[in-house]
């Protein structure tokens, strides 16, 4: 299994540099997730990965070799795109063999690794079929047996599921953490969507603006995000994220949101009068206060029922917050909710000018 | 019963259009110069197809000349001119067929394999405008540049030391002169429309084919051909609903008794007969025979390949 490492790699269109100098080392056998929003250059740097867009500047290694100048062919890996790219003139068994066909595998040897791949995707009853005569879900299967079947080194995923619906794209999403697992290769994705993210990556890197937010685990993303962007991006509901200043009283050092206070401890590196934003996590807010909690008065708009749990949509002061909550079975006295806690433990500080994270580690 | 049954639907269909009218005349509106155009110049005309079976005089008029059955038809099938007309349409519909139908193909994935930009427009621009010079000028140039005297094509030959050859007086001559004219006139333009079909290729299955390790010469074969195939068959059936349609003008411009004998088609041969000589009635009758073959030809080639390609015309 092969290592993927990117140096400082930059990609430039003319004048226009949209990818601003990627640093990132992927492990043999690991799963990592690029994701961010619409033109954060996450697909450009899969496609330079890939060997589809030219890398300006900087150095691209698989396997320990550096592959800058290497044709796509020649660098063992194999992408799925997003509409598929099927030939729409060939059936799923020689859609499946394209890749091997060309390179002059023999005979027996494309029969069986198509029959083998066929088995994995339950493919084996579509082998004959035309694309157009497939779903949708199927047309993507025979998209990863093309991937799969010619056994690369590193596999790249191009939103694979975005033209999925909601339903299929769950199933097929734990399709590819089971493939993931049953092959082991060492696999890139890139999605806009980070539940998709966060269910399939062993690593997550966020990206914005050509440059890399955070790198980490799903849950080391979500209980420390790195800075207010992927506070903002990471979690559904995204995190609640209340300006405030720090202040210190009588009780010690103090966040102050619009009158609302949030205790913090004597050892974080915050300066009186600073200003900072206070995250806190829909889901870390409770509407029972426990020993070490801030009261945070809300005016609720809007109850927003899942089933099992339930969105309050309310506001502090002017600002928009989110608290989700278990039902239980029973909304009815969420109606009338004023106020909700804030676990002092679960409370996320950062730096408003900078919107970086003020170190501060929750553990899961 | 069974007739108010259908009746109903036929009315529902009636009031559907004219709900589609009022929602969209404008686009009805649109279509009418080309209808007027139809009825004016292809519809009407064929009122007149009738002499073909009447012994036409133009002072009793269509209407009032006397029926002869298929007397103009034997006239023409016992004539060894009409028959040698028929035998030099196929052959040069046949030639063209072969050589100049795959030429705007192959002239357009060529083009798609140009990759600098300012080359590849000025390059396809230059193949473009024969297309738009007027007939009579390119016959003009062909008869210069196959002159005996001043032609440059003689002039070549004689570099080798060789005689100069009458080439547009030589009937072995006359085919391969009109087809590669034919071709060097209308594959660029004719390769428009491949190119079209061409950009209609989803990129990704390129990307996904270099991935694959495909090179550009396996992409051509392995994509862009059966990806455009559906164009290509396409415009082979409506080429072969033309092929008794040859290039007329350009027939009548280059040819000369002298190379009759390989030149002269049907239409020429209708364009004698009917305007040189007056027989109206017998060219009325070659021109529907003419007409009777390319009906048949372009049904058969659209049932062929809506059989076996499920592609079709209609």
């Amino acid at each position: 299994m092969s290592n993927v490492i990117l140096q400082h790699i930059v990609k430039r269109y003319d004048e226009i540099e949209v990818v601003h100098g990627i640093d990132l080392t992927i492990a043999p056998k690991e799963f990592v997730v690029l994701v961010g929003p619409s033109g954060c250059g996450k697909s450009t740097t899969l496609r330079m990965i890939a060997g589809l867009e030219e890398i300006s500047d900087g150095e691209l290694q698989i396997d320990d070799r550096v592959v800058n100048r290497v044709a796509p062919k020649d660098r063992d890996v194999a992408m799925v795109f997003q509409n598929y790219a099927l030939y729409p003139h060939l059936n799923v068994a020689e859609n499946i063999a394209f890749g091997l066909r060309i390179r002059k595998e023999s005979k027996e040897h494309i029969a069986k690794s198509v029959s083998e791949v066929g088995e994995i995707l339950g493919l084996t009853p579509y082998l004959q079929r035309r694309p157009a005569d497939l779903s949708g879900g199927q047309r993507q299967r025979v998209a990863m047996g093309r991937a799969i079947v010619r056994r690369p080194k590193v596999f790249l995923f191009d939103e694979p599921l975005s033209n999925l619906d909601a339903k299929l794209r769950t199933q097929m999403r734990a399709e590819i953490k089971r493939l993931h697992k049953r092959l082991g290769a060492t696999s890139v994705y890139v999605t806009h969507d980070q539940v998709e993210a966060m269910t399939l990556a062993d690593r997550i890197v966020v990206m914005n603006d050509g440059r890399i937010e955070q790198v980490g685990s799903p849950m080391d993303l979500f209980m420390n995000p790195a800075n207010t962007f992927v506070a903002g991006f990471i979690g559904s509901p995204p995190m609640n994220q209340l300006n405030g200043v720090v202040e210190v009283t009588s009780d010690g050092l103090q966040a102050n949101v619009s009158g609302i206070t949030f205790e913090l401890l004597e050892s974080t590196q915050v300066e009186p009068g600073q200003a900072v934003v206070v995250g806190i996590r829909p889901e870390h807010l409770s509407l029972h206060a426990s020993e070490h909690s801030s009261t945070i008065p809300i005016s609720l708009d809007l109850v927003e029922t899942l089933g099992s749990e339930a969105l309050l949509h309310a506001t502090v002061g002017e600002v928009p917050i989110i608290i989700k909550v278990e039902t239980h079975g029973n909304i009815d006295h969420l109606h009338n909710v004023k106020e909700v806690f804030a676990p002092m433990n679960l409370v996320k500080l950062f730096d408003m000018q900078s919107g970086l994270a003020i170190d501060r580690k929750t553990v899961a | 019963m069974a007739a108010a049954r259908q009746a109903k639907p036929l009315k529902q269909k009636l009031s559907r259009f004219v709900d589609h009218f009022r929602n969209d005349w404008q686009i009805y509106l649109m279509l009418l110069p080309t209808i007027i155009w139809m009825i004016v110049f292809l519809y009407k005309p064929m009122y007149g197809l009738q002499i073909a079976f009447k012994d036409y005089s133009i002072f009793r008029g269509v209407a009032a000349s006397p029926w002869v059955g298929f007397e103009h038809f034997q006239t023409l099938f016992s004539n060894d001119q009409f028959l040698r007309a028929i035998k030099n349409t196929i052959i040069i519909s046949a030639l063209n067929l072969l050589f100049g139908f795959p030429a705007p193909i192959i002239l357009a994935l060529m083009f798609n394999e140009i990759l600098h930009a300012t080359y590849k427009r000025t390059a396809q621009t230059i193949v473009y405008l024969p297309h738009f010079i007027s007939t009579v000028i390119i016959a003009g140039i062909v008869t210069t540049a196959f002159s005996p005297t001043a032609g440059v094509v003689n002039t070549m030959i004689g570099w080798f030391g060789l005689d100069s050859i009458y080439f547009l007086t030589k009937p072995e001559w006359f085919r391969p002169i009109f087809v590669s004219t034919g071709i060097w006139q209308e594959a660029g333009f004719g390769s428009i429309v491949f190119l079209a079909a061409i950009a209609g290729v989803n990129p990704s299955l390129y990307e996904s084919a270099v991935v694959d390790g495909a090179s550009r010469w396996q992409m051509m074969w392995r994509i862009t051909i059966p990806s455009i195939m559906p164009t290509i068959i396409i415009m082979l059936i409506i080429r072969i609903g033309n092929i008794m349609e040859v290039s007329f003008e350009l027939i009548i411009l280059l040819y000369q008794p002298a190379t009759w004998s390989t030149a002269d088609v049907v239409n020429t041969f209708v364009y004698r007969q009917g305007l040189e000589s007056g027989q109206y009635d017998v060219a009325a009758a070659a021109g529907l025979f003419n007409a009777v073959v390319a009906f048949v030809l372009v049904m058969t080639a659209n049932t062929l390949s809506r059989r076996y390609s499920r592609t079709s015309l209609w």
